[in-house]
């Protein structure tokens, strides 16, 4: 039996990292790093670096405290919450897309201004991209000793210390780890931004938009900015697995006081 | 079920059905749909909206040699209630217009082009918001009010109704579009693809094509 699963696990390996081995087998190395050389390609990575960043920063300046309170307190309507939270992972990006344009699109519900702006671009990454985060956050958070928050309220601390020298310290490896799932979800957004950003080089067109548009014109460019996404994926990947180590072993920070 | 598979480009989507509902229809960017034969997609008949991609499939052996089958033009549209206030092509030179157009590379976006330099208007290139792989994105996002102006094919504004107002566009501007259909090779089924080919070419074909604004070569 050992070996049949052993077998059956090496096909599924096989079938997932064929085609991520393919996109650098294509073509040479060198041909990948010139074509990343692209105006295309360089203008992506711009608008994608600069949206995620202010989109990761909507992310954690609202979802900190969102999550804080979700871990912490019981209310009515907390599930529900949850639930609401957990809704754009598993929504179809193209339904994040509509449900964007009829919010915030000119003849949408707030008719705003935003469509075709890079702030509709950062708008459906945070969409896409804050439930990977606030998940993580929410788990952190109740996982620190509720011993150790207990022990500095009966030394008199208030909820804001307790927030931020206990918790916010304890968590932080978790957050820190929600945090690049949520990068790397937010680097990939498409159908979304497609839809409520358009796509324009150098002011709303991301990475895998600049795929999209290059794919039937030129393959190599889109090779390349695949590679590039493979290699950033991989690497916040590596990062989450290593904050998470660090989360879940018996923390540095937090000897178990009952324990 | 017929057994065809027709790739066509996205202005076909409401004229080919009409002229035979049997085969399944992909419609897309005519670059994209190129893109893909030349991956090994199945089509069993391919019809572009620019000669340029057909002609090239059939430089490289892909498919059989190129017929044109219909003519078009192109028309400003902007959204009924005319957010920009636009009265003619020469307003998309003002600061601030949110212009929708094809992709370069995608046939209306490359006539598109065409059309604005002839018209020295390059200028109003800068006020473009979102270049679309293919014209049923530019209709779609001028319909919905969100862009102020797109450029589309005159047959893509009845599919659009009452949400779009179109604007002509002068005639000395205008780019030679022309639709070129051809049967991929290797495939199962050429006699249902000539077959098709031929249903196009017919005069109840031409019918269809000019009741849906298209020009016959």
């Amino acid at each position: 039996m050992r070996a049949a699963f052993a077998v059956i696990a090496a096909l599924a390996l096989a079938f997932l990292a064929l085609p991520v081995v393919a996109i650098f087998l294509r073509v040479s190395p060198a041909t990948l790093v010139r074509e990343l050389g692209d105006p295309v390609a360089r203008d992506a990575l711009v608008v994608s670096l600069r949206t995620s960043a202010l989109a990761q920063l909507l992310v954690v300046v609202l979802g900190t405290p969102t999550a804080y309170l979700l871990a912490t307190r019981r209310f009515r309507g907390r599930s529900m919450a949850l639930t609401l939270v957990e809704l754009p992972l598993v929504l179809p990006p193209a339904v994040a897309g509509i449900g964007l344009l009829a919010a915030f699109g000119r003849s949408g519900l707030l008719s705003t201004s935003l469509a075709f702006t890079q702030s509709a671009v950062v708008l459906a990454v945070a969409f896409v991209a804050a439930p990977f985060y606030v998940r993580t956050a929410v788990a952190a958070f109740e996982g620190v000793d509720a011993a150790l928050v207990d022990a500095a309220r009966t030394l008199g601390a208030r909820p804001w210390r307790v927030f931020a020298r206990i918790a916010l310290p304890l968590a932080a490896s978790g957050l820190g780890a929600g945090l690049a799932l949520s990068f790397a979800r937010g680097l990939g957004e498409f159908g979304a931004t497609i839809m409520f950003a358009g796509s324009l080089q150098r002011v709303t067109q991301t990475l895998p938009l600049a795929i999209y548009a290059e794919f039937a014109q030129s393959f190599d460019v889109a090779l390349a900015i695949g590679a590039l996404l493979v290699a950033f994926s991989f690497t916040l990947l590596l990062a989450v697995k290593w904050l998470r180590s660090d989360w879940i072993s018996p923390s540095r920070f937090a000897p178990s006081v009952s324990g | 079920m017929s057994l065809l598979a027709v790739f066509a480009a996205a202005s076909l989507t409401a004229v080919f059905p009409g002229i035979d509902r049997a085969p399944r229809f992909q419609f897309g960017g005519s670059d994209q749909l190129a893109f893909q034969i030349r991956q090994g997609a199945p089509a069993d008949v391919f019809a572009s909206a620019s000669p340029k991609y057909v002609q090239q499939l059939h430089a490289r052996g892909l498919c059989s040699k190129p017929k044109v089958f219909a003519t078009n033009t192109l028309v400003l549209i902007v959204p009924r209630a005319n957010p920009a206030h636009i009265r003619s092509v020469y307003d998309l030179r003002r600061r601030g217009i949110k212009l929708v157009v094809g992709a370069p590379g995608v046939p209306i976006g490359d006539y598109t082009r065409t059309l604005l330099t002839r018209l020295h208007l390059r200028s109003a290139l800068s006020n473009v918001v979102s270049d679309e792989t293919d014209v049923k994105l530019v209709v779609a996002k001028v319909a919905l009010g969100e862009a102020d102006a797109g450029f589309v094919y005159r047959t893509d504004v009845k599919p659009a109704g009452k949400r779009v107002i179109q604007f002509e566009l002068p005639v000395r501007a205008q780019p030679t579009v022309k639709y070129e259909l051809c049967v991929p090779t290797k495939r199962k089924h050429p006699q249902l693809a000539a077959r098709f080919v031929r249903e196009v070419l017919s005069k109840r074909g031409r019918a269809a094509l000019k009741a849906a604004g298209f020009g016959l070569p």
